[in-house]
């Protein structure tokens, strides 16, 4: 149980910068996520907690204590690797035994019996544990993965995409099954991630990193109802976020943006504030956000729609995504799985514009958005916070 | 454009590599099926299940041990795998390495003999249809997973083949690549119309892409229809389980009767759900059964409801939805909704099952239980 | 289609044997004749009776036994340097990135494609000059040019093969460096160090040419000693065979011993999984 600091740190490969000046606190017994694209830093990151990697510059801290001169095996981690990396000739039992045979983490056989049995139950692997991990599944083999640093009572936990390589089915499966053991990990806990599913069902505070930098830091519902610019919003979400240009027509003191087709308006709604962000940012040129699941269709002619042609219609597993082709723009929607659609038929498109999301189109930050739902939710969450 | 008629293919294991205890003799078991004119049909299935095999005899790569296979009219089993007129884009995109895009595309069309103006036609006819036309001049070493796959499809379909075969084309690229060339696949077939059979492990493809699907398993053909068909009226408990994410909740329940009605029960919980009536022909009191039900299909209950109570496993907030899971004696039971309520862990809710929603399968066979009309 | 694969095999299975016999005869007629007496050396074949007086002769009555152990300890001990130098040299080669790494893997590699009779004259020299001609030092320390670069080679292959993240996680668990080594990464090594051990004793067990020029009575082994039993005048044949055999038995039960492992050993550090 810590709470982790990385004070400006910086790794570099050669000529490769893999972390630039990151800076992060992760509070005691958090789950904190760290997500962001293959190559973006995360592993290294995670490596430079445990001290297999030594920053340029900065420090890491556990409780306000420098560890940078200290060596992996006396900062007490406990690490789950994304290829597992069980000890071939070692039994499940032994595997998941090893951390409490060390010189260091030492304890007698009668309670490492125990709690390899524990752990082995809590994972369901307690018939295995006679086996070699050559003779376990994908799946199996993460689990004593995780049992290997269940046994331990760490300062953090370090799980680097443990459920990465198993197949589709698997993975949701066992994402909910880390989601319900969540309570059985008992510290801080430092999980990475490229998964949007993961990050946001899992995490308590999710940190969004690309090419080595730290770009926003949040709730779920702070990182996906107010990313901080257009590279989170995309990243955040599935299917992903449309975005679509618009601008800021003024007209007789009612505000409008004009999106997709010249002349298509769009009233901007008054009472979400909106309007004067909008005003206030300094320019009237936007990227609009509208999530998929929020914009709505019809194949009927409505007047005030925009047309567009059916691009795609592809099943998600229990709901579908109809994909329009309006002008060069594509918009992604959710539609329900059983809806018989041709390819290229008409179809008229509702942009919710009282949910979306506005980014400035030059520099991709954040202006704000519309959704008072989500505004609502988040200011409650903050008095939750602050009473606490 | 052609009909693909299979009956009764066998294909016996070949012994090295095998092992002894192995009680299936049979990769693929008495598969047969009817492919219409321009249909796209997928054969899904898990790993191991036979798919491959079939499409490789298809193909003619592999010997067929009993059973017949037509293309159009023709018998095709003792036929060359050239001579029997398909196109082939499987998993390794192979593209000659010392050729362009262009001669790679056209390399069988000059190895027939084509005439060069129509082997140039032909291929400019079908670039744009996969996007390749900006890629002609450039060598296969120079392109991306997703670029060299749409050029293994392009050399595959410039033949004019009766049938196009698809083997896991998109299982080495990554997941926008792989979203954005489903796309381009389902889009090309609705073009060209091509007769296609497309093998694939992912049941999320094959939803997408197949006007029918053929569902393995252990080399047997476990069901045969469109989407809707496989999602909404499964013939058994492996193709229920199979199909859809999250999967349907499949449960091993004891029916009870209870004055003139019958309710599922579970082994270790106080959950009851009320049997539709269409099944009260079929039920016994004490008969074990397995019942199944889609995440989409339960529900919380508001403050007023007769639902079972039951605790909260598992919540994830998935942003977009919310998946709630409790545990039904030993298993966990998914649900998923788009209300807006959170749930903390341990708390306690009120379990509503839409009964009318449920599948019956055999405790044994796994097979489905239809409800007599 | 059958039918015509099992005349393939048939065929293929034919040659096979044909040339088994062909390769093996001379060594199944050495044999032979070891037990075959001087008197019955040309007028029988096949069928005579066996004897056992040549080996009487040869490992009774000469220094057979010192030669034999001559090569014992020299092939031993160059081995025993090899490993205990060269499994740190594959770890490092494999672990760390340096300048002119892959160079130096290559130049440890060349020492075996070197003809040993190019190099034999100018270290001829130099060992007299500095004293080591005729010594078990002088000997063991060529013999690294036998017996270094295939354990380097095979065991590099092994490491590489060891994901990093095996380490990684035995010193999360709470090992320091040297017990990594011994208690995880030395048994996953283990196929490869005892096939590759082997390879190279075998090796330097059969070696002729450094033998001969570098050391003369002090130190013989028994590949050297052999050229003894070819007498100028009366040849006896079966007391040659003898001394043939005999010194080619540890090499053969070594072989036999680790034949199984010696495919997978030697090429599984070679093949990425």
């Amino acid at each position: 149980m810590a709470k982790i600091e990385l004070v400006n740190i910086t790794k570099r490969f050669g000529k490769f910068t893999a972390l630039d000046n990151v800076n992060l606190e992760i509070k005691d017994n958090e789950f904190f996520v760290l997500f962001g694209p293959a190559g973006a830093g995360k592993t290294t990151l995670l490596n430079t907690v445990a001290g297999l990697v030594m920053p340029e510059e900065g420090v890491v801290k556990f409780n306000d204590e420098i560890m940078n001169k200290v060596d992996p095996s006396h900062r007490n981690v406990a690490m789950v690797f994304e290829n597992y990396a069980l000890y071939p000739n070692l039994t499940v039992y032994e595997n998941i035994a090893s951390p409490l045979r060390s010189p260091l983490y030492k304890k007698d056989d009668a309670t490492i019996d125990k709690e390899v049995h524990r752990v082995a139950q809590i994972l369901r692997i307690d018939h295995l544990l006679e086996r070699l991990p050559s003779q376990l599944s994908n799946g199996q083999k993460q689990r004593v993965a995780i049992g290997r640093a269940l046994v331990r009572n760490p300062n953090v936990f370090l799980m680097d995409e443990p459920i990465a390589h198993l197949d589709a089915k698997l993975r949701h499966h066992m994402r909910s099954e880390l989601k319900e053991m969540q309570s059985s990990f008992n510290s801080t806990v430092i999980y990475v991630t490229h998964d949007f599913l993961e990050a946001v069902s899992l995490g308590d505070r999710i940190a969004i990193i690309n090419e080595g930098k730290i770009i926003q830091v949040g709730t779920r519902e702070e990182v996906y109802y107010t990313p901080c610019n257009e590279f989170v919003a995309s990243l955040v979400g599935e299917p992903e976020i449309n975005l679509v240009d618009g601008r800021l027509i003024a007209d007789n003191g009612k505000y409008y943006v004009e999106v997709l087709q010249k002349g298509y308006m769009l009233p901007l709604p008054e009472n979400s504030g909106i309007i004067k962000k909008l005003i206030d940012s300094g320019t009237t040129e936007y990227h609009i956000g509208f999530r998929p699941n929020n914009v709505k269709y019809t194949f009927e002619k409505k007047e005030g729609l925009l047309r567009g042609t059916v691009y795609s219609f592809e099943s998600i597993g229990n709901k579908a995504v109809l994909i329009a082709k309006i002008g060069d723009q594509f918009l992604r929607m959710i539609a329900p799985n059983d809806l018989k659609v041709k390819l290229d038929q008409d179809v008229y498109v509702e942009l919710p514009i009282n949910r979306a999301t506005f980014f400035n189109a030059q520099t991709t930050q954040f202006i704000g958005t519309s959704d008072e739902a989500a505004i609502y939710r988040l200011v409650q969450e903050q008095l939750s916070k602050g009473v606490q | 454009m052609s009909k693909l008629i299979i009956k009764n293919l066998y294909k016996r294991y070949e012994n090295k590599g095998r092992k002894k205890t192995d009680k299936n003799e049979f990769a693929v078991n008495n598969f047969s099926l009817e492919c219409e004119d321009g249909e796209f049909i997928a054969i899904l299935g898990p790993s191991g299940c036979g798919k491959t095999t079939t499409l490789r005899m298809i193909a003619g790569l592999e010997d067929i041990t009993a059973g017949d296979i037509f293309i159009g009219d023709t018998r095709i089993n003792d036929l060359h795998p050239k001579d029997r007129n398909i196109g082939l884009a499987f998993e390794d995109y192979a593209l000659y390495p010392p050729l362009t895009v262009f001669d790679n595309i056209a390399f069988n069309l000059k190895a027939k003999g084509v005439p060069a103006d129509e082997i140039k036609k032909r291929v400019m006819e079908i670039a744009p249809l996969l996007k390749v036309e900006d890629l002609l001049d450039k060598m296969p070493v120079s392109l991306s997973g997703g670029q060299k796959q749409r050029v293994n499809i392009a050399r595959a379909i410039v033949r004019r083949p009766g049938i196009l075969l698809l083997d896991e084309p998109l299982s080495h690229l990554d997941g926008k690549m792989r979203q954005a060339l489903r796309t381009e696949i389902k889009r090309l077939h609705n073009e060209i119309k091509c007769t296609t059979v497309y093998v694939t492990h992912d049941q999320l493809e094959a939803m997408s892409l197949a006007d029918r699907m053929a569902i393995m398993n252990l080399g047997v053909l476990q069901q045969f229809g469109t989407p809707m068909e496989v999602y909404d009226d499964p013939a058994n408990e492996f193709v229920a389980g199979f199909i859809g994410e999250p999967p349907m909740n499949i449960l091993k329940t004891t029916i009870i009767k209870h004055e003139n009605d019958f309710y599922f029960t579970f082994e270790n919980s106080d959950l009851r759900i009320l049997c539709p009536k269409r099944y009260y022909d079929l039920l016994k009191d004490g008969m074990q059964v397995k019942m199944g039900v889609r995440p989409t299909d339960i529900y919380v209950g508001g403050p007023d409801s007769k639902g079972t109570p039951v605790r909260v496993a598992v919540f994830e907030d998935l942003c977009a939805e919310r998946r709630i899971g409790v545990r039904v004696g030993d298993e966990l039971v998914m649900m998923i909704t788009e209300d807006e309520t959170r749930y903390r862990q341990g708390e306690q809710i009120k379990l509503e099952v839409n009964g009318e929603k449920t599948h019956l399968f055999d405790l044994e066979t796994g097979n489905r239980i239809r409800p007599k009309k | 289609m059958r039918r015509k694969r099992m005349i393939n095999n048939a065929v293929k299975n034919g040659l096979l044997a044909l040339y088994a016999i062909f390769a093996l005869f001379p060594l199944f007629w050495m044999v032979l004749i070891s037990f075959k007496s001087d008197a019955q050396m040309f007028n029988t074949t096949f069928f005579f009776d066996p004897t056992l007086e040549n080996y009487e002769a040869v490992l009774l009555r000469t220094d057979y036994f010192k030669y034999f152990f001559d090569s014992v300890i020299v092939s031993v001990i160059a081995v025993l340097i090899s490993v205990l130098a060269g499994v740190p040299a594959a770890y490092a080669l494999a672990r760390y990135d340096f300048k002119k790494k892959e160079d130096l893997a290559f130049t440890i590699l060349s020492f075996r494609f070197a003809p040993e009779i190019l190099v034999v004259l100018p270290l001829f020299m130099i060992y007299q000059k500095i004293g080591l001609y005729d010594t078990y030092f002088g000997l063991i320390w060529v013999y690294q040019l036998i017996t270094m670069p295939l354990l380097i080679w095979v065991i590099r292959g092994y490491f590489e093969d060891i994901s990093v993240e095996i380490e990684h996680a035995a010193m999360v668990d709470g090992y320091t460096w040297w017990q990594v080594f011994l208690k995880r990464l030395l048994p996953l090594i283990k196929p490869g160090l005892v096939s590759a051990s082997l390879l190279a004793f075998i090796f330097a067990w059969n070696n002729f040419t450094f033998p001969l020029m570098l050391s003369g009575t002090k130190v013989e082994t028994i590949t050297v000693a052999s050229l003894k039993y070819i007498a100028s005048d009366t040849v006896h044949y079966g007391q040659m065979a003898v001394a043939a055999t005999v010194s080619a038995l540890p090499a053969v039960i070594f072989a036999l011993l680790i034949q199984k492992h010696l495919v997978r050993g030697l090429s599984f550090g070679a093949v990425k999984g």
